[in-house]
């Protein structure tokens, strides 16, 4: 799960009284209906021009590109867009031989956030036998610290992040016994902060992208109920604003990607119904981009991949008409994974 | 990709942009290439550090770039160890660059903090100040406030002075959560509870932090940041764990816990002095982690007997008296909050006049509504219990996004006040739940304790919510 923050930058928020500010104008005449079609063929055409100056930029992070477009495209029942044969080959030409890891793209360093994303490429393909899973296994065991912890590669970036990477692959590849499950747990549950919600690192703030991690965490090792879910579903419920949209955080804009981290967040903790799903169904579709389809982060803005997985999987998950059902803990099929790994939901 | 408008522009306009972007995007694949070559070929040098300084100092998330840096400054330094200082603040300035561009990056976050783990001399100090700095120029980046903490506790600094700096930031702006946060962070380490581990602060100090947060919430009451400081401060119900109930029949014991509990790995001994000891206890659910536990055999009723739960070297018991001769129970209610002292209930009193005084010109006014409640249930949850349900359920209306959490909300208040009552009256037998509206049943494990339950009547229920209609011997309608 390739996470990139982008926890908005308000300038005006030192100029009191300017909670309108704060929200989206909705007053413009905006999408209502989410023409699948479009986004589709956006989704089916991203990348077709090597040469793209987006494209280029964005190679540091090719893997989870591909992620995020296979997964929105078999959500929405057109995994056939895309060449499978291609998109293997490339995984199996980005892993380390040296360490097992996997890297974004060619040349570039192995890491723990594309190495999940290439796992869960090759599980929505069944083609996990493509690459050498005990290898990959060994760099996720290679990464664990006396804490608990993940580096996210040698270098040494501690972030729960990488603490949900780990547990991920490990499930996906059925690996688990290769870490040690309870110190992970501890490191995870030592982030919890006084509002009930997870930071990157112990003492870090509250954030939706990083409770989505943690909550993941705890749902694919079976430690739900290590959580004070009345206090941090609360937090995450009044993440909602009028327009519908959710933050990430208290006093800032709504972003279709928190559409899936709290979403999710709630669902893993049975509270999905605190938030007002037709409110969020219609802030999402008002970010889709009608002329070339795909969806952006608020109304009017550029779309991207990104965000059109995470508005495509916040549908899914608020049971969207002709849309494949998706697994909140893992955010993939749900049909892939339900026949690879069972993580823990709490029903209420 | 976040946060940029979509223009529209001309033809000519695009196809100018176009052929931009064409070049940039040549001049980023050759930089790259040139890159990837020295790198391979091992030219660790100055010239490798330019290369890749000019593509980061335009994108730098580019881990493979910061690593590459990293590999340069290793090499150099080990093959020249004078260099290492000039390199090291080379690097801390470098990094200082592309923040200005991307405040968010971890990539470059992070690099610093490499720097300045493996440099010779470490000016901590320094980065507390770049913080400040920063954190005038967007007081609400967590990456800065997180790598402030980092750096802080580096550099020794007290939580006192941490602390000051923190209020500064709450005195020039009430509306941010992230001084908030950190607040509460350092308060429990400055004013711990001088006897209460499960209370965050001392009742003086609780005192104090009430009358400035009120001030903050009201100054402006549509801003959340201060309203959260203030429901930490009166305390979230979610309950610690102890053990909660107990049942014993000819055929099956049954034990409860205030909390999930995992009992193969919580570290959790409980000891009966009777043959329970010996049995095994399943969950109910069958899930790893349940509230409610069951040992099933033939069982003597006999005497009262005596449970004790061993957690973290903690001991909780609680007691189970034979009832009649087919059933042993024990029953014991947490305290669904916590306690406040009078000095300090005479504030919430302050408080929730001047709540209601502001109702009287802004009725529907959100943060107010909840406050309100909140104060009346830390005054006297059961004293209070129709006025609080009443600005729970006007709370659905005006804050009609959350009108399922406040649902919520109601049916776990009015559980408490049942079960209150039901202990109080030590009649469990029969447990009167029906015509309540109820979307949820809390608090199942202190319900299995009945052998009739009624739920008819709530039209909104969550049945799954009743798991503890599984225990045998356990009746619910509904």
């Amino acid at each position: 799960m390739d996470f990139i923050d982008e926890d908005f930058i308000d300038h005006n928020k030192n100029n009191k009284n300017n909670h309108k500010k704060m929200e989206v104008d909705q007053n413009e005449e905006l999408p209502t209906k989410f023409d699948m079609e479009m986004t589709i063929k956006y989704v089916a055409n991203h990348g077709n021009d090597k040469n793209d100056f987006e494209y280029t930029m964005t190679e540091f992070l090719r893997m989870s590109g591909i992620y995020w477009g296979t997964t929105c495209l078999d959500i929405m029942g057109h995994l056939d867009k895309l060449d499978k044969k291609s998109i293997i080959e490339f995984i199996k030409n980005c892993q380390c031989k040296k360490s097992g890891g996997i890297a974004a793209c060619d040349s570039h360093d192995p890491h723990i956030l594309y190495s999940l994303s290439a796992v869960q490429i090759l599980c929505i393909y069944d083609a996990l036998d493509e690459i050498d899973i005990p290898a990959l296994g060994k760099y996720v065991q290679s990464l664990q610290q006396i804490d608990g912890s993940f580096f996210g590669d040698k270098w040494g970036e501690v972030d729960t992040r990488f603490s949900f990477c780990a547990v991920a692959i490990l499930a996906l590849t059925n690996q688990m016994n290769l870490i040690d499950v309870d110190k992970a747990v501890e490191f995870v549950m030592s982030c919890v902060n006084p509002d009930g919600g997870f930071g990157s690192k112990p003492y870090a703030e509250s954030h939706a992208g990083l409770i989505y991690c943690c909550v993941g965490f705890l749902s694919i090792t079976h430690n739900l109920h290590r959580l004070e879910t009345e206090k941090l579903a609360w937090w995450l419920c009044e993440r909602q604003l009028k327009s519908g949209g959710l933050n990430g955080r208290p006093e800032k804009l709504p972003d279709v990607c928190y559409s899936w981290w709290v979403l999710s967040s709630l669902t893993i903790m049975g509270k999905a119904h605190w938030i007002d799903g037709a409110k969020l169904k219609e802030f999402i579709i008002s970010c889709l981009d009608t002329e070339t389809g795909g969806f952006s982060d608020r109304p009017g803005n550029m779309p991207d991949i990104f965000h059109t997985l995470f508005g495509i999987g916040a549908l899914s998950l608020l049971g969207y008409e002709n849309l494949k059902k998706i697994n909140p803990t893992f955010c993939m099929p749900e049909e892939i994974v339900s026949k690879i790994y069972q993580a823990q939901i709490l029903e209420y | 990709m976040h946060g940029r408008l979509k223009v529209r522009t001309s033809a000519e306009e695009a196809a100018r942009k176009k052929k931009e972007q064409d070049l940039k995007a040549k001049a980023y694949r050759n930089g790259m290439d040139k890159i990837f070559t020295l790198r391979n070929a091992e030219n660790f040098d100055n010239n490798l550090l330019e290369l890749s300084g000019k593509i980061l100092s335009v994108n730098p998330d580019i881990t493979t770039l910061w690593n590459i840096r990293r590999e340069c400054i290793i090499k150099m330094t080990t093959d020249n160890p004078d260099s290492a200082s000039t390199l090291f603040d080379r690097d801390l300035n470098f990094t200082e660059l592309c923040l200005q561009v991307q405040p968010k990056s971890y990539g470059a976050w992070h690099h610093r903090s490499w720097i300045l783990e493996n440099s010779p001399k470490p000016d901590w100090n320094r980065e507390v100040s770049l913080c400040t700095l920063y954190l005038k120029k967007d007081e609400r980046n967590f990456h800065c406030w997180d790598y402030r903490r980092y750096v802080a506790r580096k550099a020794n600094l007290s939580a006192e002075s941490e602390f000051k700096f923190c209020d500064e930031k709450i005195q020039k702006n009430f509306s941010n959560y992230s001084s908030w946060f950190y607040r509460s962070q350092l308060l429990p380490v400055l004013h711990p509870h001088p006897s209460d581990s499960s209370r965050p602060i001392s009742e003086e100090k609780l005192k104090e932090e009430l009358e400035i947060v009120i001030t903050a919430a009201f100054t402006d009451p549509n801003d959340s940041s201060a309203w959260f400081y203030q429901r930490w401060l009166l305390g979230y119900s979610d309950p610690k764990l102890d053990l909660a109930c107990f049942k014993l029949t000819q055929s099956q014991a049954v034990i409860a816990f205030t909390k999930l509990v995992d009992l193969s790995k919580d570290k959790i001994t409980i000891s009966t002095n009777t043959s329970l000891d010996k049995g095994i206890w399943r969950s109910l659910s069958g899930n790893k982690s349940d509230s409610i536990w069951i040992q099933k055999g033939e069982f003597e009723i006999s005497d009262d007997i005596l449970i004790k739960m061993n957690h973290n070297d903690k001991t909780f018991e609680l007691e189970a008296r034979k009832i009649d001769n087919n059933s042993i129970i024990g029953i014991k209610l947490p305290s669904f909050g916590y306690e406040f002292g009078a000095a300090v209930k005479e504030e919430l009193k302050n408080q929730l006049d001047s709540c209601n005084q502001l109702l009287e010109f802004e009725p529907d006014s959100k943060w107010t509504l909840l406050t309100a409640a909140l104060l009346m249930r830390s005054i006297d949850r059961f004293q209070y219990h129709e006025k609080t349900l009443e600005y729970v359920r006007k709370l659905q209306k005006v804050d009609s996004l959350r009108a399922g959490y406040y649902m919520d909300l109601a049916s776990k208040w009015i559980l408490e006040e049942k079960l209150k009552n039901m202990v109080e009256s030590g009649k469990f037998d029969k447990i009167d739940l029906s015509s309540l509206d109820l979307s949820v049943v809390y608090y199942n494990q202190f319900l299995f304790i009945g052998n009739e339950i009624n739920l008819q009547n709530n039209s909104k229920l969550n049945k799954k919510s009743c798991k503890f209609a599984l225990v045998d011997g356990c009746k619910v309608t509904f």
